[in-house]
């Protein structure tokens, strides 16, 4: 019995050099590692043999497929109606890439990232194949670690999906609306602060959308047919992306605090016991949620509109629990 | 326990595409590099030695028999077979990961190279943003610092925006949930501590040696004080995802978090923003402290 490893390496092989293409019949009866029919074995040896191949193939194609080999389906009519396989050289070897042995340090931090997560695997398999094109050295310690983050389930159904441009089903309990099932082109995984993202087209309400992959309850589910639709050259970040406009915000800081706002902003002027500093914001919500967080030791001057957005948060927060 | 194929596979042609371009490998170097024994090289060298084309007995690959018996791999011929390229998985889980350390400005300089060079080979896998503005300065000289085994001086504002100057002993840059914080031994604290990068506004190394040894225990040792459960409408519940080991249910149009909390302060600062969302809160020494804020907040506008 020949190893599986041994198997996929002359699948591999196989597939890479042959002119054309390999129909089923020829892997199982040319390729080492698979049992070519029986000789004059009986309809039912013969049912059973075929039957047990195909699960063993069907496998093989699925695992070669995870491990990042491209397998092609061929069809030719003028070779009659059964379809063919085979690999593209070029598409399927690892680009040319010269790494350092820092730079392979490096590489294997950044697994830590995955670790005992769902991609965590998938980070190690990739370190072991670019150690092939790293040069050897001594073991470089790096003062750099990255903690494991907590990734939800449905980011690698998703990558997936995106590499092969299929649909994907998904239960998803947004702010506004609730829980609901969604049915989403995935573009691409967007990753900010921790936090995983995925952007695509929603095919129910016919717009792009970004959802949260932590608020996908359940299982990913992929739909229709591979290369469906076209992820846009330019895709839309929405409330993800910095914002062109930026506004000026004056705010008043107690002395001694508010060392964040200071160092971000250019100190203006002294009004009694404030400081004034003009202060560049992008997002309005999250100057609001600075100031009010420091509680009283901070007070927008400008625009009256922020300054009266505080000022609800603050009464709002007065009325908690004493409804 | 048996090794997964795909594993060995994958390492049986880091071997050949490594002996490929780096010539006749003794077999001691191939086991240090790839992790394994050198009785594991053996044997996958022998594997790939006796792989074969569809139908014959043509071997694509082959090594030099007397180099073999003298524990060297050397190719004597090799018909194209090379290791494979990333996995759309593979490539965002090392991408997303690499230029996460970096938008959290904890990325050494190799690593920026890497990542140019993964960036180069296979476009672009993940979208990475980055909101930590952690001072290039700051990032610099902690790593002359670490490097040199010096002591250094931070200004650091903490979570409370105080703002002090502390001599740390500086061990590692590390990334936890996708923020850049410094792991350090503070001889203001006598104790050790994690310092959050994009609050240090600046550093100056000492001429002192460090004293101090890192730790084992990486990360994060904030032991809650209590737990806190706070009902808020589904429209505010973004502000919550982010609590410290926080669980959060559905109840009706609402959901209902758990979390621990270290300082009702800090809390409580992250709950005013969403307060007009915000339905119920326990303990009641959460709601008091978000009602004294309130009231300072609004103090201030007066």
């Amino acid at each position: 019995m020949v190893e599986k490893s041994q198997r996929l390496l002359n699948l591999i092989i196989g597939l890479s050099s042959t002119r054309h293409r390999l129909t089923r019949d020829q892997i199982r009866d040319t390729v080492e590692g698979y049992e070519p029919l029986p000789r004059g074995a009986s309809e039912e040896d013969a049912r059973k043999a075929e039957q047990a191949f195909e699960r063993m193939f069907e496998r093989d194609k699925a695992e070669l497929r995870e491990m990042g080999v491209p397998v092609e389906t061929v069809e030719d009519s003028v070779y009659g109606d059964e379809i063919g396989y085979r690999i593209r050289p070029a598409e399927a070897a690892m680009p040319a890439l010269e790494l350092t042995a820092a730079e392979l340090a490096v590489l294997n931090v950044a697994t830590d990232y995955w670790r005992g997560a769902v991609l965590g695997g998938d980070a190690q398999q990739a370190v072991m194949k670019l150690a092939s094109s790293a040069e050897h050295g001594p073991r470089v310690e790096l003062p750099f670690a990255a903690l494991p983050a907590a990734a939800h389930d449905a980011i690698g159904t998703l990558v997936e999906a995106i590499a092969d441009r299929q649909a994907v089903r998904f239960e998803y309990s947004s702010t506004k609306a609730g829980a609901a099932t969604r049915t989403v082109e995935p573009w691409t995984v967007v990753l900010r602060a921790g936090v995983a993202y995925v952007i695509g087209f929603d095919r129910d309400r016919e717009a792009p959308r970004t959802f949260r992959v932590q608020r996908i309850g359940g299982r990913v589910t992929p739909v229709g047919e591979h290369r469906a639709y076209d992820i846009p050259d330019e895709i839309p970040l929405g409330a993800l992306g910095e914002s062109e406009d930026i506004h000026t915000a004056r705010v008043a800081l107690r002395p001694e605090s508010g060392h964040a706002l200071r160092r971000r902003g250019t100190a203006a002027s002294v009004d009694g016991g404030w400081d004034l500093y003009d202060v560049e914001y992008a997002h309005s919500d999250a100057l609001v949620a600075e100031v009010l967080g420091l509680a009283g030791a901070a007070r927008i001057v400008s625009p009256e509109d922020l300054a009266a957005a505080v000022v609800r948060a603050a009464q709002a927060a007065q009325e908690v629990g004493r409804g | 326990m048996a090794e997964h194929a795909r594993d060995r596979l994958v390492r049986m042609l880091g071997i050949l595409t490594y002996v490929e371009r780096h010539g006749a490998t003794p077999f001691a170097e191939l086991a240090d590099h790839f992790g394994v024994s050198v009785a594991q090289v053996r044997k996958d060298i022998d594997a790939l030695w006796v792989a074969s084309e569809p139908g014959d007995s043509w071997s694509p690959i082959d090594f030099s028999a007397d180099e073999f018996d003298a524990d060297v791999a050397a190719l004597v011929r090799n018909d194209g077979v090379t290791q494979v390229r990333l996995s759309p998985r593979e490539a965002v889980a090392l991408v997303g990961a690499l230029s996460t350390m970096g938008a959290a400005g904890a990325l050494p300089e190799a690593g920026g190279q890497v990542l140019a060079k993964l960036r180069d080979a296979l476009a672009e896998p993940v979208i990475v943003l980055g909101d930590d503005a952690v001072a290039p300065e700051v990032r610099e000289g902690l790593i002359a610092a670490i490097g040199r085994y010096r002591r250094a001086r931070v200004e650091y504002v903490d979570a409370h925006d105080r703002r002090t100057t502390r001599d740390v002993d500086p061990h590692r840059l590390v990334v936890i949930d996708g923020h850049g914080y410094l792991e350090c031994f503070c001889h203001r604290a006598e104790d050790y501590r994690v310092l959050r990068l994009d609050r240090i506004a600046a550093v100056e190394t000492l001429d002192t040696p460090v004293s101090r040894p890192p730790t084992d225990t990486a990360g994060f040792s904030l032991t809650p004080a209590f737990k806190a459960t706070v009902r808020i409408a589904r429209t505010g519940r973004w502000a919550l995802e982010d609590m410290p080991g926080v669980e959060i249910e559905d109840a009706e149009e609402d959901v209902v978090a758990t979390f621990g909390v270290a300082d009702a302060a800090w809390a409580a600062g992250r709950l005013l923003p969403v307060a007009a969302h915000v339905r119920e809160v326990a303990p009641h020494r959460l709601l008091e402290e978000l009602h004294r804020q309130a009231a300072a907040v609004l103090e201030a506008h007066r």
